[in-house]
């Protein structure tokens, strides 16, 4: 017998068959979408015969008084704050629609959450007539989802607020607050994992005033933005390509301080009193060329030991681009670290795709304002 | 009696395998043998190794043994469980005091040996060496001593085979342009990996004249196997005519070779977007710059400049050189070895066979992910030399021109 919610499950079984098949046809078959709506389309047949066969778990309407005691007639406990939710979420959506799409994503996620958490939070309020029955069916069939998700939200705020506040304090005073920040964390860890009778209420509590301060600091810090450095480079296109020169203060994009660039550094390029040179493994003293190896990545670091602040530029060649209609343009290939200070040190990692032959002007890496200063690059 | 023929045929196979694995230590022609060091790098690790492999030898002797007389002699004949104790202080400390006083033994040296052949500040001569899929390059920078001592001038750049002074501290830059792989000449020393990004230092010092095949030790894709190389250890005097020879501006072939003079356009017109031969000119008199970068995956094709100077191509999997010429060389005297080396390959002794095969068809010879219809995750560049269509008569032209690249 075709009851009434099996009649929708077939019918959506068919449909999803029906979009299977064309999806199949669209995309010349072979997709993973085919197999995808195929799997749904066998799971709502198979759903829908679960119906067929329980009859939609009706009870028979001449029975008034089972029907009457039947879960589905049962009234939904408590308020539900899931319909203000949503309508908080489709506000989101509207108002994301014609100013952000951040907001409109999130709108559409959260009000995906509301419905989702409505749908099942009514459907457990049926299930039976135990309302504490009822509750412990939402908690098995919405906490996988909730635990997790809740959880990576909690993390993201942390990391966030974290992250806004160490963008904001000064360089010197970073790896200060981190390594406090970290000893308290495993202070109190410690304490609470080595305290057997701790409450849970004054950990959650602890918790909740941490996150809250945690939070707090993070929004002020973020509206009262970035340190002074950062809100430079952001407003010079830091990573951008940019002219090498002596003034510039912002890096080049292939300028970077990564430590796994400096841990193999195919040269190490020193400015002491005036005099650049270079050292390099293999090759023993001060050295005025280099040689490095063709079409392949290479770190060169810069110590800047001079009073003043300088960068290092690194050329290799040059490239002529076709534009068409007999009209080309040539770009210096070049890269360069920011302007580092006394004792600083600042990695560049360059590609060479030509030997130095190929090039009219030799490969060479300079100090710019320091007369005299340059290496000469050698690429076999 | 089942039981007697049983244990007889166990004993025979038993004596027939180890047979073979000890003849199979017997093999004539081992040109990769760690055990018949060329150099003192490869000395050192010999004067390490031997002592070890003796030592753990009787170690491993004594414990098959005891192993064995104690399964014999307390196999379950149906006799009572003996009484058992849990326990033997003076045993137990005995049996650990024993391999830690072994370990101490083997463990010094070791560690001494590695710091020795670590040891760079009494280099002479540096060359850097790339490896890519699947081949080796190595080029030679006009830089201090290189330049001072050894008058190479100008960077050489060569592939497949290196070429070293005898009785030199050469320092090999070790890295690599695409994965990761590993340079190994077992007569001259240990292995060093190549790792993209990563400048690795390795010692070659060669005591004799000769060549000395090595092979690369890190799997490194398709053509791993494929993927060889050989170290030549030329006299002082000899290396100082290489390193002439290598620095010797290019010549066009004479008008007299015309088949020599049409293998140079096919080359710039087929072969010279990757290979670079230095020198050559483009028909408007540029001079020709491979670009290699533009169509391989790890930007770089071998230079081709003096290809005939070189025993081996294509990642050193085939000879030059046809067998006889090649066993010509390879067994030649200290004293002979230099001036058959540096004779080059000439017309006769080429081994025509397979490099025609090569530019017939070289995905065919050597696999090297080359099918042009599956290149999309490349970005279209090939992993390897594809196949370039070539008519015999281009071949012809080509092999002509390449003849004279000495």
């Amino acid at each position: 017998m075709i009851t009434t919610g099996s009649k929708f499950l077939y019918g959506l079984g068919t449909a999803t068959t029906v979009a299977a098949i064309l999806w199949f046809i669209a995309n010349d078959g072979g997709s993973i979408g085919v197999v995808a709506l195929a799997f749904l389309a066998v799971a709502l047949f198979f759903i829908g015969a679960i119906a067929s066969f329980v009859r939609d778990g009706h009870v028979l309407s001449t029975e008034t008084e089972a029907h009457a005691s039947s879960n589905a007639a049962q009234r939904g406990v408590g308020r539900s704050w899931f319909p203000f939710g949503t309508a908080f979420a489709t506000g989101m959506v509207a108002v994301g629609l014609v100013s952000s799409p951040g907001i409109f994503k999130v709108g559409i996620c959260l009000q995906f959450a509301m419905l989702g958490e409505w749908l099942i939070k009514n459907w457990s309020d049926r299930a039976s007539s135990n309302p504490a029955y009822n509750e412990k069916v939402r908690s098995w069939v919405v906490h996988p989802l909730e635990i997790p998700v809740g959880g990576s939200l909690l993390l993201a705020v942390i990391v966030l607020s974290f992250s806004r506040i160490m963008l904001s304090i000064s360089k010197e005073s970073g790896p200060i607050v981190f390594a406090i920040a970290g000893a308290l964390v495993l202070f109190v860890g410690s304490m609470i994992s080595v305290r057997r009778g701790a409450s849970r209420r004054i950990v959650g509590a602890l918790a909740g005033v941490v996150l809250v301060a945690l939070s707090g600091a993070g929004i002020a810090l973020a509206l009262d933005g970035e340190r002074h450095e950062l809100t430079v480079a952001a407003e010079e296109d830091h990573f951008a390509h940019r002219p090498c020169g002596e003034e510039a203060e912002e890096a080049d994009e292939d300028a970077g301080r990564a430590v796994s660039a400096k841990s193999s550094v195919a040269a190490t390029v020193i400015l002491r009193d005036g005099r650049l040179f270079a050292e390099m493994d293999g090759w023993a003293g001060e050295l005025s060329a280099i040689t490095l190896q063709r079409s392949n990545p290479s770190n060169i670091l810069f110590i800047n030991e001079d009073d003043h602040e300088h960068r290092m530029v690194v050329t290799y060649g040059m490239i002529t681009e076709d534009l068409g209609g007999g009209v080309s343009k040539d770009t210096v290939l070049e890269a360069c670290t920011s302007l580092i200070g006394k004792g600083g040190t600042q990695a560049v990692s360059v590609v060479i795709p030509k030997p130095s032959f190929a090039s009219e002007e030799p490969y060479s890496i300079t100090v710019p304002g320091v007369e005299g200063a340059s290496i000469e690059i050698q690429v076999p | 009696m089942k039981s007697s023929r049983r244990w007889s045929t166990a004993i025979k196979s038993t004596l027939a395998v180890s047979a073979l694995t000890f003849l199979a230590g017997c093999a004539k022609d081992a040109p990769q043998d760690t055990w018949q060091p060329a150099g003192p790098n490869a000395e050192k690790i010999d004067n390490l190794q031997r002592p070890v492999f003796y030592v753990a030898g009787i170690v491993g002797v004594i414990v098959f043994a005891a192993v064995a007389w104690v399964i014999f002699r307390y196999r379950d004949r149906g006799q009572a469980l003996p009484e058992q104790t849990h326990g033997k202080p003076a045993l137990e400390i005995t049996l650990t005091v024993i391999p830690v006083l072994i370990l101490i033994g083997v463990g010094v040296p070791t560690v001494g040996t590695i710091f020795d052949l670590a040891k760079t500040s009494d280099t002479e001569m540096t060359i850097n060496v790339t490896g890519q899929q699947w081949w080796w390059e190595y080029d030679y920078p006009a830089v201090g001593d290189n330049a001072d001592v050894y008058g190479i001038s100008e960077p050489i750049v060569t592939s497949g085979q290196l070429v070293i002074p005898e009785d030199t501290k050469v320092l090999l830059r070790v890295t690599s342009r695409d994965v990761i792989h590993s340079y190994w000449i077992p007569k001259l020393n240990g292995k060093k990996d190549g790792v993209p990004g990563r400048v690795h230092l390795l010692r070659l010092e060669g005591s004799e004249p000769g060549i000395y095949a090595g092979q690369c030790t890190e799997f490194c894709g398709l053509s791993h196997a494929y993927m060889r190389m050989e170290t030549v250890v030329l006299s002082k005097t000899d290396y100082a005519a290489w390193v002439a020879n290598q620095l010797e501006p290019y010549a066009s072939p004479s008008a007299d070779n015309a088949l020599a003079v049409e293998g140079e356009k096919l080359f710039l017109q087929q072969c010279a977007r990757c290979h670079q031969v230095n020198g050559l000119l483009n028909p408007d008199g540029t001079p020709n710059i491979a670009a290699p970068d533009q169509y391989v995956v790890s930007g770089a094709a071998p230079n081709l400049t003096n290809l005939m100077t070189r025993n081996t191509f294509a990642g050193a999997s085939w000879d030059l050189l046809t067998p006889e010429c090649r066993d010509d060389v390879w067994n030649a005297s200290s004293a002979e070895f230099g001036a058959k080396y540096l004779a080059g390959v000439s017309e006769d002794c080429l081994n025509q066979k397979d490099l025609r095969e090569w530019l017939r068809n070289a995905p065919e010879k050597k696999p090297m992910y080359a099918d042009p219809t599956k290149l999309t995750e490349t970005g279209g560049k090939y992993r390897g030399m594809p196949a370039l269509g070539l008519t015999e008569d281009q071949i012809n032209a080509i092999v002509a021109y390449l003849l004279e690249r000495k």
